[in-house]
């Protein structure tokens, strides 16, 4: 098992936003969340990340309970993470911010920092070189030392992919990642998710509005809806239940 | 006429440019706003001062006796400072540099108080605070672009995205800090083995709020930006040095102008390094024939 949430709660204030949710990620496997807004299903994952602790309950990854764990201390232990809205680093560049996801976890102290010494050359080289081979992978080598806020809306998302999978995380979030996507471009994502999820082997958690990308990427899906899950199952049973049909996805353009 | 502002500025500019290299780092690269950093380099200052003047110390004991006491401060500021939001780090160092400026004041027997010291050895010359401003310089170039570079312009962006990749906010901010006061106290080394003089007053609030216009000025991000507007600014207070009560309104003007047609500041995020100065050397040469161009153009009209 990868990652199991064991009836995890959170409450903001008096808002509940996260009641009782429990799912499980096992290895290699890709698992989506749907729900309408507001359903909590953004919270779920930061609570994995651990933004901010649990109320109650588990979350355990790889047979280690991560519940109340630093946020930085659950990125080092091989999760990664894609942001609705898309959080690159302003000021560096799209190489530099692929970088970044590695930098943390490679040790070479500030005085070789500033000295320039042979340990952060060969370091700095070999991370430059990781990251260059994550841009490759989502086809964007050619805009390395473009600042991000320059690309179009649709390359920036795959600069954050890079971004989380330069690493080699074991599981990999991503929180609607088809989000002003058009049908061509979905098509090229769900295909690089799929090339990606075979290179690496990591599970994936992935919230996703559109049903299509839902419907051709997960193997599993959990059902959100008020803090609560509603139901769970494989895509065909999920998307058929006319319980899901009315209350979530009936407000939902399906495409 | 020109030797003499040529002296002033390694004596004067160069140094304060070093002292305001810390507050480059706090506060350009890493986005927390230092408000007293010239409390650092008071501190640094003193040390050097009462370690030459009282013991007899040469240079080499006095220069990294200070940037050692600097960082020791730095290091006792900073742990609350980096568990502070940006506009409370402001509160906290300034209330800091402000303590301190009054502690070296009432302890008049060993400081000197408000009289200030005197008689503190010259060790310094133009050459060895050219050679300390490179160095400063280049290391502060080489942090820029290694990981904690890129670690603290993450965290100044976004810190909640910073700890999604792994960085430890907490730490990198602490690191970062030590290293800047300890910049800031090399300065004030300097400073008093240059004049031969010091009172707590040159360190007080506006000295800091200098330094931050300074960084504001050339560029938040950009390290020679931070530099080229160091210099100039010193120098232009120093050039109109002769009608004193419009020094400051001329000052102002000049800062203003900048920060409301150019907010960024003068580089922006712009680096003057070789490539962008060969950017700049093409648009140079092609100047002439885009002037002709731009004259015929009009003359087939």
């Amino acid at each position: 098992m990868l990652l199991e949430l064991k009836a995890i709660q959170k409450s903001f204030g008096g808002v509940q936003a996260v009641k009782d949710v429990s799912l499980k990620v096992e290895k290699g496997q890709i698992i989506g969340i749907i729900g309408p807004n507001g359903a909590g299903k953004t919270t779920v994952l930061n609570l994995i990340s651990g933004i901010y602790p649990v109320d109650a309950g588990e979350v355990v990854f790889r047979d280690q309970n991560i519940a109340g764990m630093k946020q930085h201390k659950i990125a080092q232990l091989g999760i990664s993470r894609t942001f609705q809205n898309i959080r690159l680093f302003k000021g560096l560049t799209v190489l530099e911010n692929v970088m970044t996801a590695l930098d943390a976890t490679t040790h070479y102290n500030i005085l070789s920092a500033i000295l320039h010494l042979p340990s952060k050359h060969r370091l700095e080289k070999a991370n430059r070189e990781k990251a260059m081979e994550a841009l490759r992978l989502v086809g964007l080598e050619e805009h390395r030392d473009a600042s991000p806020f320059n690309l179009p809306y649709g390359l920036q998302r795959r600069v954050e992919l890079a971004r989380a999978i330069v690493n080699e995380p074991q599981l990999l979030m991503l929180d609607e990642p088809a989000a002003g996507l058009n049908p061509s471009e979905i098509e090229e994502f769900i295909a690089l998710i799929l090339r990606l999820r075979e290179k690496y082997g990591f599970g994936i958690l992935f919230i996703e509005h559109r049903m299509k990308v839902v419907n051709e990427l997960s193997e599993y899906i959990y059902v959100i809806n008020f803090g609560d899950l509603l139901t769970e199952g494989t895509p065909e049973k999920v998307v058929n239940d006319p319980e899901v049909i009315k209350a979530y996805l009936g407000e939902e353009e399906i495409t | 006429m020109a030797s003499y502002y040529l002296t002033y500025m390694i004596n004067n500019a160069f140094i304060i440019v070093i002292g305001m290299l810390g507050v480059y780092v706090i506060t350009g690269l890493t986005g927390m706003f230092s408000m007293g950093q010239a409390a650092f380099m008071a501190v640094g200052g003193y040390t050097a001062a009462m370690l030459a003047k009282y013991l007899g110390a040469p240079i080499f004991i006095t220069l990294p006796a200070s940037m050692i006491v600097g960082a020791i401060l730095g290091f006792l500021i900073g742990i609350p400072v980096i568990r502070l939001r940006r506009d409370y780090v402001a509160v906290v160092t300034l209330g800091f540099s402000q303590a301190l400026v009054a502690l070296l004041n009432n302890s008049a027997s060993i400081t000197g108080g408000a009289l200030g010291l005197n008689g503190i050895p010259r060790y310094t010359n133009k050459t060895m605070i050219v050679i300390i401003l490179v160095l400063v310089t280049a290391g502060i170039w080489q942090l820029k672009k290694s990981r904690f570079g890129r670690e603290c312009v993450a965290i100044k962006v976004d810190e909640l995205a910073a700890s999604s990749m792994g960085i430890d906010v907490a730490r990198t901010k602490l690191i970062v800090f030590i290293l800047a006061c300890a910049i800031s106290a090399l300065a004030g080394c300097l400073y008093v083995h240059t004049t031969s003089y010091l009172d707590s007053a040159s360190f007080g609030w506006d000295q800091s709020s200098m330094w931050i216009i300074m960084v504001y000025f050339g560029g938040v991000s950009s390290l020679t930006g931070s530099i080229f507007s160091g210099v100039v600014l010193t120098m232009i207070q120093e050039i109109f040095r002769f009608s004193a009560e419009w020094r400051t309104v001329i000052y102002c003007v000049i800062v203003l102008v900048i920060i409301n047609f150019r907010p960024q500041g003068l580089f922006g995020e712009t680096e003057l390094d070789g490539k962008t100065i060969r950017k700049l050397g093409r648009q140079v040469i092609s100047l002439p024939r885009k002037c002709k161009n731009l004259i015929s153009g009009k003359g087939e009209k």
